[in-house]
């Protein structure tokens, strides 16, 4: 379970389990936690349990909610984060950190009706793209970094980076070869077309084959030579 | 696999980090009935789960007697997907009732159904289905998931979103309750289009512009993209089971079943396929 422990000169004052749905943190003696410095706001900032999230929200302190160092208007609790009341230190503590994200398991939750608990900042939205979730893909993923130069042909010279996911060469119905990037390198598979891809003058058949520093790669009418950095 | 109308390419793994798959696939390419499900519950239950909706849903739909007719009407065929999504739902509710192993079981699930030059689709929880048309991927569920919810509401941003422990948070599901309401939809199916059916370990470790291109480039060689999208999301991290279906809405094969005047004229004409 996530806490929060309130220090001062490197000194606990204060700590408390979030087993409220709201938490709030100011000078105030009505207040959760409360913070006795002149820098603090009498209502300051907030703590909204949703799911699995804790959220901050500054309730517009006269000195601003400030997080790590940076001011924040509201900001999804990680686990470590420091907030800043004046001479005082909130530390949010989750056990269950974000690293353990990829062992949560598909939960069911009753629907959301938070409108009621927290308030909106600004309009509704526009764009419905806007509301897209991006992928949580890790930091921690590593990719090589390559590229492939046309060796003949009217592209004789030109470099094409090898930068995302899968990269294609070649001509539809003649031959046409992927190269994959992986962490742990480059491969090239065979896509489509009468003619199989040839690395080195050799043909990979149905095979996928890693490509090395130099490989020359010949798809349909393409003929590249690979380069790692 | 391929039918008269449609060309399907299916993939699933249990990823890098957990122990069982508890994901679920069953198409039905000769009736062009594609169904992919997410399970949860402890003890391997979501994988029973996963597995009861999408057979049910497509053993149902495929059926004579209770499914659709190709000339039946598209409000026809949604009545009938959705009648067997409360099938499945209802089996799997009474049968997480009945045995206290299977307690608390439940299912995401995405549907697809392709008859008379029509697509019809279903969804319940954050499984997606995606279409490419051309070069672009559009996604064409709305995932009832509390992050969703979270994002729409404003409460947070989709950016922060990113920073969530609550992706795994569905806010419906096969199998938890009596009744179940999907959200169904249906379009022509346009040839040349692909469909995609995805559990969230793709699409959380796969951003769209990514599966856009895999799809995009690999159309010529469905399981090879299908393949590769699931490498993807492997080598992003690869923590949740992951899972897609690949689904192209072929041409139609005018030449063979045209008469022999048509395919004369067609000769003389040069067009002949």
């Amino acid at each position: 379970m996530a806490k929060l422990v309130l220090s001062t000169g490197g000194r606990i004052v204060h700590q408390r389990f979030l087993e409220q749905a709201r938490v709030t943190v100011g000078r105030e003696a009505g207040n959760d936690i409360v913070v006795e410095d002149p820098a603090v706001s009498r209502a300051h900032a907030a703590i909204t349990a949703v799911g699995n999230d804790y959220i901050l929200e500054d309730l517009h302190s006269v000195n601003g909610t400030i997080v790590n160092g940076t001011t924040v208007q509201r900001r999804i609790l990680q686990h470590g984060d420091v907030i800043a009341l004046g001479a005082f230190h909130l530390r949010y503590v989750d056990s269950k950190s974000a690293s353990d994200i990829e062992l949560e398991r598909t939960m069911l939750i009753s629907e959301l009706a938070l409108s009621a608990v927290l308030a909106r900042p600004d309009g509704l939205p526009v764009d419905p793209d806007d509301l897209r979730v991006p992928s949580a893909r890790t930091p921690r993923t590593h990719f090589p970094n390559g590229y492939m130069t046309w060796v003949t042909g009217p592209r004789a010279g030109q470099a094409r980076e090898l930068d995302r996911v899968v990269a294609t060469f070649g001509a539809p119905g003649e031959g046409v070869a992927v190269v994959t990037r992986r962490p742990r390198g480059y491969f090239v598979t065979h896509v489509e077309g009468r003619v199989h891809p040839r690395v080195n003058g050799q043909s990979i058949g149905t095979e996928t084959r890693e490509l090395h520093e130099g490989d020359v790669l010949e798809a349909g009418p393409d003929k590249l030579q690979f380069h790692r950095r | 696999m391929a039918s008269e109308f449609i060309e399907v390419a299916v993939a699933t793994d249990v990823g890098n980090v957990r122990q069982y798959n508890e994901d679920s696939i069953a198409v039905d390419v000769e009736n062009g009935i594609l169904a992919l499900a997410d399970g949860m519950g402890g003890h391997r239950a979501g994988e029973v789960a996963s597995r009861m909706a999408t057979e049910r849903v497509v053993a149902e739909l495929a059926s004579p007697a209770t499914g659709m007719r190709a000339d039946a009407d598209p409000r026809g065929t949604m009545l009938a997907v959705e009648r067997s999504i409360n099938r499945a739902n209802e089996a799997i509710f009474a049968a997480a009732r009945a045995d206290a192993k299977y307690g608390g079981m439940g299912t995401t699930l995405a549907l697809a159904v392709f008859r008379g030059g029509r697509v019809t689709w279903a969804h319940v929880g954050d499984s997606r289905i995606y279409r490419v048309r051309g070069p672009r991927l559009r996604l064409l569920t709305r995932d009832d998931s509390l992050l969703r919810d979270q994002v729409e509401q404003g409460v947070i941003s989709a950016e922060e979103a990113s920073q969530s422990h609550n992706r795994s948070l569905v806010t419906r599901a096969l199998g938890i309750g009596e009744m179940v309401v999907p959200h169904l939809a249906d379009d022509a199916a346009v040839p040349g289009d692909i469909y995609v059916l995805c559990s969230d370990g793709l699409n959380d470790l796969v951003e769209d512009t990514d599966i856009e291109l895999v799809v995009g480039a690999l159309r010529a060689n469905l399981p090879l993209a299908a393949e590769l999208l699931v490498q993807a999301a492997k080598d992003n991290g690869g923590f949740d089971n992951v899972s897609v279906i690949l689904a192209r809405v072929r041409e139609p094969e005018v030449a063979e079943r045209r008469g022999w005047f048509a395919r004369f004229v067609a000769w003389v004409t040069g067009r002949a396929g």
